[in-house]
């Protein structure tokens, strides 16, 4: 087709203009898309439907009674107190250990070493870190933190299963704040040199607060992760059934042998007794409730740092 | 560093404006032309007193009015419009200073034309009419070095324009001279014709110094020179 | 018609007008001999001899890469950023050389202020956007006077006096530029550098801060890079012309000066062929 001038009339402009036929394929691709997020939806629904049925028995009549039990061998009595414990102090461990340590590498790389060959070699590295199976990590935990470092650690403890998270969600934390940091606008930092801040000035008035909805958002998502972990634990020592079933703020527990949510839902899951599959479905549940408020308060924090950022 | 438009071999841009000026230039040739034309038609009044080409040389100059007005309007627009600098702000105001002076030039030699009625008086003495004649041939000498520096954006030529011609001062001194000799009833209208038409071609000797003042500053831009040319 | 009585006397064409001469010229504040700057292999320019006057608008311009940015970052050691940047030469301010060791460049911005291309407020209040340069620099008290007064010199006190609080990301552009420039001067600086300053905004932003460069010089030197002659034409007292060269070795273009005068010579009769083509547009 020549490129010509066409001639344009009032006849042609009109029956261009009104004589579209439908956009079938537009119309096609967006019901595919909208058939997409439904099964998405759908499958999502089901399973919480599932779970929610399945453990209603559970948790209709002795929910009280079920967050506050230790394990059992009856079902009837089995609770997840010491489960919920576990998973409160790892979670605990990797927020002090991974997240100062996981960020602070990320604002060193992205502000100091900026297209640095330092931070070439690492960033592909730990690129890798992030994709390698949390089993390995917990070979790891097991060789380092359970075993090389028991003195530290108690051997197969709680310290040793969040060192051991610790580890594996690092990368993720690294790499969340590089991007949060790498999407501040160079503009900002230019304006800050340019009325005489220093490099820390710029960081910490400006880059920081700008980055802290990507970071915060990365680094609880990678707790949420972390918390569901359970082969890692289940290598480094986790067993089903601890003995003792200490208060919540006892820091002894901290070098004793422990448990965690996912532990638990695993061994509970592989029980021949019956009732079991009720306790399974109800704490599998009480999981997604916490995954479903740790998600939340991300979200929460990331708007307000956001709408504090736009003024 | 990323090659850019500035990378790329010389062309000449705004190249509407180029031609938009060099139109222009050709514009005031043209009407150098045409008061050369009538310069020539005043001298030949002059000798023979034809008085057939009055009325020519007086078309011709309100041709030549016409063309002083269209060129200021066009010089008016391309200012407000293409904001010229340096050299063409330069070119762009000359030719508006040329314009007038070509102008008076004009209706200067159109003064010795209205004159043909009044031949006799011009060539009852013939010494008169010798220095007139020789005055006339001078003014357009140098009228026609404006003209060619003009269309040769020439300096030398400009430059020796500047220096003013001691030719007719002399001319206009002898005539006097030679008028105040002169007696009879018609004495004083000679006197008065032949003065009259002596000023006039002094006059146009005079403008085109400042023709060859403006041309001169025109391509040096010098400040010394523009003292010159705003006389 | 004509008028002969001017013509009654001798035209005497020969004066000889007395040679332009400037008064008593403004003392410097920037001195730079032979600086060269080059990014890694690449030099971006060279051979740059240059003063700039006190109370002065001093104007850059040039075809594009031919090195104005690159000089006016110089003034204040933004090129420090660019880590394979790399100044030869001297650059003196106040007889003091910019870049020898030991100059801390930390105190050279807070002397030396900076106004970008495009206007880049903090994402933060008015009222902090303009506080940051001094709180950072150690002023704790009267801040509120020193925010005012920044705002009033860059004439955007009265369109904010009631909303310093609010977000510096809700005004115009033409505003944030403002902004912009009385958070330079909120620093106390001597010299203000302004990078294209006016070329994000309309025609009427463009010519408040042009206006505002005029009152500012008063009390501040400013140095500003434009790609808009005219703008240069207008409001510049100095302007220096810069173009690019092609070294044959390595077919890469460097800056180079090639004319630095009072900017009615540069406009009305400038020295350098070069310059004429470039300010009548002929050659870009």
């Amino acid at each position: 087709m020549a490129l010509t001038t066409p001639r344009i009339t009032t006849e042609i402009v009109t029956a261009e203009s009104l004589g579209k036929k439908a956009d079938v394929r537009g119309a096609v691709f967006k019901a595919v898309l909208q058939i997409a997020l439904f099964l998405t939806i759908l499958i999502l629904a089901v399973l919480i439907y599932q779970m929610v049925t399945g453990g209603w028995s559970v948790l209709s009549t002795r929910l009280g009674d079920f967050l506050t039990s230790p394990t059992s061998a009856l079902p009837q009595r089995a609770g997840i107190a010491q489960a919920l414990k576990g998973t409160f102090w790892l979670g605990i461990i990797v927020v002090l250990v991974a997240f100062p340590i996981g960020i602070g590498a990320g604002i060193y790389l992205e502000e100091y070493d900026h297209n640095g060959r330092l931070i070439n070699f690492v960033d592909i590295n730990i690129r890798n870190l992030a994709g390698v199976p949390s089993v390995v990590y917990g070979i790891l935990g097991l060789a380092v933190f359970a075993k090389f470092l028991s003195g530290f650690t108690g051997g197969n403890t709680i310290i040793a299963g969040g060192l051991t998270l610790a580890v594996l969600v690092m990368p993720i934390v690294i790499i969340t704040t590089m991007e949060a940091v790498r999407a501040v606008p160079d503009a900002i930092r230019e304006g800050g040199f340019g009325v005489g801040a220093t490099r820390w000035e710029i960081i910490r008035h400006f880059v920081l607060p700008y980055a802290a909805p990507g970071i915060i958002t990365g680094t609880i998502l990678s707790l949420a992760r972390a918390i569901g972990e359970a082969a890692p634990l289940l290598l480094v020592g986790a067993i089903a059934k601890p003995g003792g079933n200490p208060g919540l703020f006892d820091l002894s527990q901290l070098r004793e042998s422990f448990t965690a949510m996912p532990v638990l839902i695993t061994d509970w899951s592989a029980e021949a007794k019956e009732g079991f599959v009720a306790s399974t479905a109800a704490a599998i549940v009480v999981m997604l409730i916490i995954v479903l408020i740790a998600n939340g308060s991300a979200i929460m924090l990331r708007n307000r740092y956001e709408n504090k950022r736009n003024g | 560093m990323s090659p850019d438009d500035s990378a790329e071999p010389e062309r000449p841009l705004r190249a509407l404006f180029g031609e938009e000026l060099g139109q222009l230039h050709l514009q005031v040739e043209l009407m150098c032309v045409l008061v050369d034309e009538n310069l020539e038609r005043m001298r030949t009044i002059l000798v023979d007193g034809d008085v057939g080409l009055v009325s020519v040389a007086l078309r011709a100059d309100d041709e030549i009015d016409a063309m002083n007005l269209s060129l200021t309007e066009r010089c008016y627009v391309l200012l407000a419009r293409e904001s010229p600098v340096a050299s063409d702000l330069r070119l762009v105001v000359s030719v508006l200073r040329a314009t007038s002076e070509l102008e008076r030039i004009g209706d200067l030699a159109l003064r010795v034309v209205k004159l043909a009625p009044d031949h006799h008086l011009l060539t009852a003495d013939r010494r008169c009419h010798d220095i007139l004649v020789s005055m006339a041939d001078d003014a357009l000498d140098r009228y026609r070095m404006a003209l060619r520096a003009w269309a040769m954006l020439d300096l030398g030529l400009a430059t020796q324009l500047t220096s003013p011609s001691t030719a007719m001062d002399l001319a206009t001194e002898r005539l006097t001279e030679h008028l105040i000799t002169l007696h009879g009833t018609d004495a004083v209208p000679i006197a008065l014709s032949v003065s009259a038409a002596a000023r006039a071609l002094d006059r146009i000797a005079d403008h085109t110094v400042i023709l060859g003042a403006r041309l001169r500053y025109l391509l040096t831009g010098e400040p010394g020179h523009l003292a010159a040319e705003v006389r | 018609m004509s008028d002969d009585t001017a013509l009654s006397k001798p035209v005497d064409l020969e004066v000889a007008s007395a040679p332009v001469v400037e008064p008593d010229p403004a003392p410097s504040v920037f001195e730079l001999d032979d600086l060269h700057v080059s990014y890694g292999d690449f030099l971006a320019v060279k051979g740059v001899d240059l003063d700039i006057r006190k109370h002065e608008i001093t104007a850059f311009i040039g075809p594009s890469g031919c090195g104005k940015t690159t000089v006016l970052r110089c003034f204040n050691r933004m090129n420090d950023l660019i880590p394979t940047a790399r100044v030869e030469g001297s650059l003196r301010y106040h007889g003091v050389d910019l870049y020898a060791p030991g100059v801390d460049a930390v105190e050279v911005r807070r002397r030396i202020g900076m106004v970008f291309q495009k206007p880049n407020p903090f994402p933060k209040s008015i009222y902090d956007n303009i506080a940051f340069g001094p709180r950072i620099a150690g002023v704790k008290a009267g801040l509120d006077d020193v925010v005012e007064e920044a705002l009033r010199r860059a004439a955007l006190w009265d369109e904010v006096k009631d909303r310093l609080k609010s977000s510096a990301m809700g005004m115009s552009g033409g505003q944030q530029q403002r902004l912009c420039i009385a958070r330079a001067i909120a620093t106390n600086p001597e010299v203000v550098l302004m990078d294209e300053p006016c070329s994000a905004l309309d025609p009427i932003a463009t010519a408040r801060i042009e206006d505002l460069m005029q009152e500012l010089k008063h009390d501040y030197t400013i140095i500003i890079v434009t790609h808009n002659m005219q703008q240069a034409s207008r409001v510049s007292d100095r302007t220096a012309f810069f173009v690019t060269e092609v070294n044959d070795e390595s077919d890469t273009r460097t800056g180079l000066l090639v004319e630095y005068d009072l900017t009615e010579k540069i406009f009305s009769n400038p020295s350098d062929e070069r310059t004429e083509n470039y300010v009548t547009g002929r050659f870009g």
